[in-house]
């Protein structure tokens, strides 16, 4: 049994805000947390588990300033200005992995919101609506990869009385782009470092620190993602999927770059899982209350070797100059801006890791990656890597037909064979 | 060297003053609303009605090929994205748009203008200069001043085709006879949300026997609301004046500052004593689906009875809302 399973179980049905502000209830989670019950997969998955149980804890408990963010704020200037980051899109996504969901979407819609919009989003509003999410002190967006954060965040900024600062990134290629862009991080860090009490030096030394821890995680990623452009390796994309939390909300701590170590070390120990995999990527997300795609392609012999949203996409950045290098990460992400950008970069993906194939999960709602995804099919046809479209919802379960996208699915692997 | 001069525009901010002052013809894109599946192959089906609809007029050969967009939503970039893979000799431009007021976006935006300037300069072979872009500009403002006093008693439907007249014909051209004045004789209500088809739900609001007396969408008078006449004695000068009167002027849905929206609509309510608020909006516009909880909460402090109804554009089922319109108006 897995531990949501376990808390699943044991609190659904009883939940209500008071529990999830309880210290009770989070020593209950840790607990379980470190009990046999909780077999992860990879020795990694621990320390990312307890990080995120702890920080969290620290979020419900008001044991610091919170701050939300969505997938592209870097986690860096958070936690170099000693805040909590709160990343509530991964929240749902572990909503979802509950079986909560639903409970809170529906929550959303008798609230206003449209069930055409994102269900992560509608996911994450519910539980706010309902008391359920940590009281922010801040609510931190960039105006990518889509509109949905910067609209939901404005919600629930009146919802709680909290401020929303939104980040435009400038459109790439853009002259001055990236100092316009550090300019609003500095900004953003000003109003972080009066959360904290920081000084000018005191922000810049806390900066440096998280930008060297955060360099030091990418190097380990870096061997990661060679280690998985070899036949042999052991990751598959069904595990390394929910490393997208690591990524966007650990970058910066002594434990993002623990779970990156510690990833590669078990990678290197494990070896080799055969060569004949049919080797895949993956595009978007995954469904995160079911397994039962990736069941398919293990049936199937297929491999994950790669996926669009837990890949480094950025340089090793310069302490000393911390707004300019964290305005060159956001800005220099795939998703910012046209499809273009994206579409080639994967197609670069599709190159390095010698991919057979290629599946977009199209998350209904999802404007910017269902939007883009024939022209992303575009790309990767050109390089001649088979590509399929699979429509369905990653959060709310009641919109998956898991008969009719296996079909699908299982045609596709059998045209690869 | 591109000779045809007509380029194609969608969004509301796209600073017409500067494809004027390049001698260019803007011509705003209102989409073929009968043939959305025909752009199913190219755009998802749940991407907003209005982005599809321009597609598949475009790919049936309606309307210029050149076009510019601004990098105002989703919808609008996938469009540029769509739209830059079909037409790919066609000159297709991207401008970018920030979100927050402040002088970091001024300045972000008038770069974007002065970029824009330089590549339809390069495209077209055309210079701007001082006085051309100050002549566009009063141009743009006379009609914007125009409309506002040819729409006066003029509602509904009627109103809105006159305002989507006012978008499409160049500057100088006498705007027409608006057709008949509307429904006119029930509830006097406003209307808000993003972009509606006159013949779709909009006449169904005349035929319920609804005044709409304002209409804050954008392609109604919501694009006329607010002056974009720029100062300065030089071109710098004028694009600095002009990017701060695009993030000044009465904003969509998208842009930062909700309280600053919330406020002129309920302004508007009072000012045009209308005794409703119907919300209607293009269906996967995520700008105007976030948006609806909090105006509901809004006018609801201010005792504005309020009605939201759904587009997708081609308005087929607009029959089966004249119920609920009707006992809407009712009750007001």
């Amino acid at each position: 049994m897995s531990l949501v399973e376990d808390v699943r179980d044991r609190f659904t049905g009883r939940l209500t805000p008071a529990t999830v502000h309880s210290k009770v209830f989070w020593k209950a989670v840790e607990s379980l947390a470190r009990s046999p019950l909780n077999r992860p997969q990879w020795k990694a998955d621990r320390v990312s588990l307890t990080y995120f149980i702890k920080s969290t804890r620290e979020a419900y408990l008001g044991r610091g300033p919170v701050v939300w963010c969505n997938l592209l704020v870097p986690s860096e200037l958070v936690i170099g200005m000693d805040c909590i980051p709160f990343y509530p899109e991964m929240a749902a996504a572990v909503v979802a992995s509950a079986g909560l969901a639903p409970r809170f979407i529906d929550r959303a819609t008798e609230v206003g919101f449209s069930q055409d919009a994102c269900s992560y989003h509608r996911c994450m509003l519910g539980c706010a609506v309902d008391g359920f999410m940590p009281r922010p002190d801040l609510l931190l967006a960039v105006n990518y990869p889509c509109d949905s954060a910067p609209l939901s965040f404005s919600y629930v900024s009146d919802l709680y009385g909290a401020p929303e600062m939104v980040l435009d990134v400038p459109l790439p290629g853009r002259e001055e782009g990236n100092a316009l862009l550090a300019a609003e991080l500095e900004e953003a860090a000003r109003v972080l470092s009066g959360f904290s009490g920081y000084n000018d030096s005191r922000m810049r030394k806390g900066l440096a620190e998280a930008i060297e821890l955060s360099n030091q995680t990418l190097a380990y990623l870096h061997e990661i993602e060679e280690l998985r452009k070899r036949d042999d390796c052991t990751l598959d994309g069904k595990d390394a999927m929910g490393g997208i939390s690591v990524l966007s909300g650990s970058m910066g701590s002594r434990a993002g770059k623990d779970y990156y170590r510690l990833l590669c070390e078990e990678l290197k120990q494990r070896g080799c899982a055969g060569e004949d995999a049919i080797r895949l990527m993956w595009m978007h997300l995954k469904p995160w209350y079911s397994q039962g795609l990736f069941d398919t392609l293990e049936r199937y012999g297929a491999r994950l070797v790669c996926e669009e949203y837990t890949h480094s996409c950025w340089e090793p950045m310069d302490p000393r100059d911390p707004f300019t290098s964290l305005a060159a990460k956001v800005g220099g992400h795939f998703l910012v801006g046209p499809v273009e950008r994206r579409a080639s970069y994967l197609a670069s993906l599709a190159e390095e890791y010698r991919l057979e194939g290629a599946i977009h999960f199209n998350h209904w709602g999802c404007r910017q990656s269902c939007g883009g995804a024939q022209l992303v099919k575009q790309a990767l046809q050109e390089k001649g890597i088979p590509t399929l479209i699979l429509d369905g919802d990653c959060v709310d379960e009641r919109e998956y037909q898991e008969g009719q996208i296996s079909t699908r699915l299982e045609a596709f692997l059998e045209s690869l064979r | 060297m591109h000779e045809d001069n007509a380029v194609a525009w969608f969004c509301t901010y796209t600073p017409l003053e500067i494809l004027d002052a390049s001698g260019l013809t803007p011509v705003r894109h209102f989409g073929d609303p009968g043939s959305l599946e025909s752009a199913d192959s190219f755009l998802h089906p749940a991407i907003c009605p209005y982005v599809r609809a321009c597609l598949a007029a475009a790919i049936a050969g309606g309307g210029p090929h050149h076009a510019v967009f601004v990098n105002s939503c989703d919808g609008m970039r996938r469009l540029y994205d769509a739209w830059s893979d079909r037409f790919r000799d066609d000159f297709v431009y991207l401008v970018d748009l920030p979100r927050n007021p402040g002088a970091g976006s001024e300045r972000l935006l008038a770069r974007e203008y002065k970029r824009l300037m330089r590549e339809l300069s390069h495209s077209w072979g055309r210079e701007i200069t001082t006085g051309g872009l100050l002549e566009a500009s009063h141009a743009r403002e006379e009609r914007r001043l125009d409309y506002l006093r040819a729409c006066e008693g003029i509602y509904g439907a009627a109103r809105l085709r006159l305002a989507m007249e006012a978008h499409t014909r160049p500057p100088g051209d006498v705007l027409p006879e608006a057709s008949e004045g509307g429904g006119n004789h029930g509830a006097p209500v406003l209307l808000t949300g993003n972009l509606l088809n006159p013949a779709g739900l909009v006449s169904s609001l005349d035929r319920a026997g609804a005044s709409v007396a304002w209409i804050d969408l954008c392609n109604g008078d919501r694009a006329f609301a607010s002056p974009t006449l720029p100062r300065g004695d030089d071109v710098d000068g004028l694009l600095a004046s002009l990017a701060r009167s695009y993030l000044d002027r009465h904003p969509c849905a998208r842009m930062s500052e909700p309280e600053r929206r919330y406020d002129l609509l309920v302004e508007r309510v009072r000012s045009e004593e209308a005794r409703g608020v119907i919300y209607a909006s293009l269906k996967f516009c995520d700008s105007y689906l976030y948006d609806f909880p909090r105006v509901q909460k809004r006018l609801q402090e201010e005792g504005i009875p309020l009605l939201r109804l759904e587009s997708d554009y081609s308005d087929g089922h607009v029959g089966q809302l004249l119920t609920r319109v009707e006992a809407f108006l009712e009750m007001l």
